[in-house]
C-alpha cells in the first residue's frame, strides 16, 4: 500500500514484535486471575485462600498456586468421552480461544510512535472499521461454545451450550446497540480515532452517553458468561455446563478463552468510555518532546490503559461475589424487554440531540 | 527492488484462494451436516478474508458479522436440535411447482438487481478503486452509507420489508403444524 521497501521491513518486524508482546501478555492474564480470583473472594469472606505455595521458603501471597495448578492442567489425563464427535470435540476449544485472540489485535494499546521515518500504530490490525471488526470476531465465539456442548455426547453439556449461546446471542443486540450512540458521536469506527477524540477528560464516552455504559456494562459480564449471568455452568443444574466433559490442556484452554474476552472486553470498556490510553487533564502525545526519548508516551499510555482494565477486571470479580446469580426467564427478560428497547431509545435520542446541535 | 506489500498481497490472495476452494468442497461433500456448517463458517470467514486483502475492510467486517456470526449458528441450531442422521436426507425433495416458483423468484430477482444497478458508478468518480482513492472520497464506510442511504434508500428499505414477511411467514408456518400436532391431545 504505497510503502517503500525500508517502511515494508520496518512495519513487518514491528508487527512481529507487537505480536509477541500481546500474545505474551494475554496468555500470562489466566494464571494471575485464577489467583485473584481466589484471593479477593477470601478477603471478601475474611478466609484465607490458596497462601502456601512458593519457591523454597518464599511465599509470595501464594502466587505459585497459579504455577502448580497450570502443570496439574496440563500433566492431567485426557478423557474422551465415549460417542464423541471426536474431530469437533477437538476443535471446540481452539473456536473459543481464537476468537478472543483475534480482537485483542485490534485494541490501540498506546498513542502511535513515530520512529524510523515511519508511524508505528499500537495496535497490530488498524482498520478503518475497527468497532465492526470486533464484533464480526466475537460473534464467533459463539460456535465453541455450541460446539463443546454438542460434541460431548452428554444431555448437560447440551443443555448449557444451549443456554449459553442463547445468551450471547440475545446480549449481542444490546452491546452493539449500546456502542451505535458512541460511532455517532464521535462519528468514525475507527477505535483510535475514538480515543484521541477523547483528549479532553470531560470528553470521555461516560460523560457523553452514560446510558450507553450502563448496557455496555451489563452486556458486557452476559457475553462472557460470568456472574451474575453465569447460567451456562450453573452447577447446581447443569453439573459445569458445556465444559463438563472436557479435561486436562482443553479445560485449561476454556479457561484462558473466557478470561482473554473478559480482558478485551475490559480494553475496549476503558477504550470506548473511559479515554483509551489518554491520562486525565494530560497530553501524553507531548511526552516524547517533552523528555525527549521517543517512545515514552506509549509505554505511559500503555501503562494508563493496563490500569484502566484492570479496575474491570477487578470489577468482573467484584461483581461475582456480591451478586446472585439470574433466573433464566429473567435473564431472557432483562435482555429482550428492558435493554434492548432502551438501547433503541439511547439511540434515537442521541441521534435527535446531536442533529439538532448540528442543524442549530 | 519488487514492491514486497504487493507481493505479500498476492501471496495472501491465492492461499485464501485455494483454501476457499477446498472448504467449499468440503462443504458439499461432508456426510454430516454439522461438518458441512462447521466448513461454511471457515468458508465465509475465508471470504472475508479475501474482501479485506482488497482494502473493502466495511464489506469484509459484515460478511462475518452477519453470515459467519449470525445465519450460520441458526443453521447450526437447526442441525443440532433436530439431529438429523444422513439417510433421512435423502429423502428431501422439491414437487415441480415448488421448485418452478422457486427458479421464477430467483431469476425474478436477478433481473431486478441488473436493472437498479445497471450502469451505477462506484461513488468513488472514475471507477478507481485503489486504496488512495477510496481514502480520499472518505472512507469505505462513508462511501458505502452514502450510496445506500440516497441513491438505494428505497430498496434498502423494501429488503427490510421483505425480511419482515420472511419472518412472520416463518412463524405462521411453524404455528400451523403446532396446531395440527397438538389437536388429538385436546
Amino acid at each position: 500500500m504505497g510503502l517503500t521497501a525500508d517502511e515494508f521491513t520496518i512495519q513487518f518486524i514491528a508487527t512481529l514484535v507487537k505480536f509477541a508482546i500481546v500474545a505474551g501478555l494475554l496468555l500470562q492474564i489466566p494464571p494471575v486471575m485464577v489467583w485473584v480470583e481466589r484471593r479477593v473472594p477470601a478477603m471478601m469472606q475474611r478466609r484465607k485462600g490458596p497462601n502456601r505455595v512458593g519457591i523454597f521458603k518464599w511465599r509470595i501471597y501464594g502466587l505459585m498456586q497459579s504455577l502448580a495448578d497450570t502443570i496439574k492442567l496440563i500433566f492431567k489425563e485426557e478423557v474422551v468421552p465415549e460417542g464423541a464427535q471426536k474431530a469437533f470435540y477437538h476443535l471446540a476449544p481452539v473456536f473459543s480461544v481464537f476468537p478472543a485472540f483475534l480482537i485483542a489485535m485490534a485494541i490501540p494499546y498506546g498513542p502511535d510512535i513515530h520512529a524510523f521515518g515511519t508511524t508505528i500504530p499500537l495496535s497490530i490490525i488498524r482498520v478503518d472499521v475497527g468497532f465492526l471488526f470486533i464484533f464480526a470476531v466475537s460473534s464467533l465465539a459463539v460456535y465453541g461454545v455450541t460446539i463443546a456442548g454438542w460434541a460431548s455426547n452428554n444431555k448437560y453439556s447440551l443443555l448449557g451450550s444451549l443456554r449459553a449461546s442463547a445468551q450471547m446471542i440475545s446480549y449481542e443486540i444490546p452491546l452493539g446497540m449500546s456502542l451505535i450512540p458512541i460511532v455517532l458521536i464521535y462519528g468514525t469506527l475507527d477505535l483510535n480515532k475514538i480515543v484521541e477524540a477523547q483528549s479532553h477528560f470531560w470528553k470521555w464516552g461516560v460523560f457523553l452517553s452514560p446510558v450507553s455504559f450502563l448496557l455496555f456494562l451489563i452486556a458486557m459480564f452476559a457475553e462472557t458468561n460470568r456472574a451474575p449471568f453465569d447460567l451456562a455452568e450453573a452447577e447446581g443444574e447443569l453439573v459445569a455446563g458445556f465444559h463438563t466433559e472436557y479435561t486436562s490442556a482443553k479445560f485449561a484452554a476454556f479457561f484462558l478463552g473466557e478470561y482473554v474476552s473478559m480482558f478485551v472486553l475490559s480494553c475496549l470498556a476503558s477504550t470506548v468510555f473511559f479515554g483509551g490510553w489518554q491520562v486525565p487533564f494530560f497530553s501524553v502525545q507531548k511526552l516524547d518532546d517533552l523528555t525527549g526519548f521517543i517512545g515514552v508516551s506509549a509505554l505511559i499510555g500503555h501503562v494508563t490503559l493496563m490500569l484502566k482494565a484492570t479496575f474491570f477486571m477487578w470489577l468482573y470479580i467484584w461483581v461475582r461475589w456480591t451478586i446472585p446469580r439470574f433466573r433464566y426467564d429473567q435473564l431472557m427478560s432483562l435482555g429482550w424487554k428492558y435493554m434492548i428497547p432502551l438501547g433503541l431509545v439511547n439511540v434515537v435520542v442521541t441521534a435527535v440531540v446531536i442533529a439538532a446541535f448540528r442543524f442549530s | 527492488m519488487p514492491d514486497f506489500s504487493l507481493l505479500m498481497t498476492h501471496g495472501v490472495f491465492h492461499l485464501f484462494a485455494a483454501l476457499i476452494t477446498l472448504c467449499s468442497v468440503l462443504v458439499v461433500m461432508s456426510k454430516h451436516p454439522v461438518k458441512s456448517a462447521v466448513f461454511l463458517v471457515v468458508d465465509l470467514f475465508l471470504l472475508a478474508g479475501l474482501y479485506a486483502t482488497l482494502d473493502s475492510h466495511f464489506v469484509a467486517a459484515i460478511q462475518v458479522l452477519v453470515y459467519a456470526g449470525a445465519i450460520v449458528v441458526l443453521f447450526l441450531f437447526v442441525i443440532m436440535l433436530l439431529n438429523l442422521q444422513p439417510e433421512q436426507l435423502r429423502g428431501l425433495k422439491f414437487s415441480a411447482v415448488e421448485a418452478g416458483t422457486l427458479v421464477i423468484s430467483l431469476v425474478g430477482f436477478l433481473i431486478t438487481v441488473v436493472a437498479t444497478f445497471k450502469g451505477d458508478q462506484t461513488g468513488l468518480g472514475d471507477g478507481s478503486l485503489d486504496p488512495v482513492a477510496i481514502e480520499a472520497a472518505g472512507g469505505n464506510t462513508y462511501v458505502v452509507a452514502m450510496k445506500l442511504l440516497t441513491n438505494y434508500i428505497w430498496p434498502f428499505e423494501l429488503a427490510s420489508v421483505l425480511i419482515l414477511m420472511a419472518i412472520v411467514a416463518a412463524v405462521v408456518i411453524a404455528k400451523k403444524d403446532k396446531k395440527k400436532t397438538s389437536a388429538p391431545i385436546s
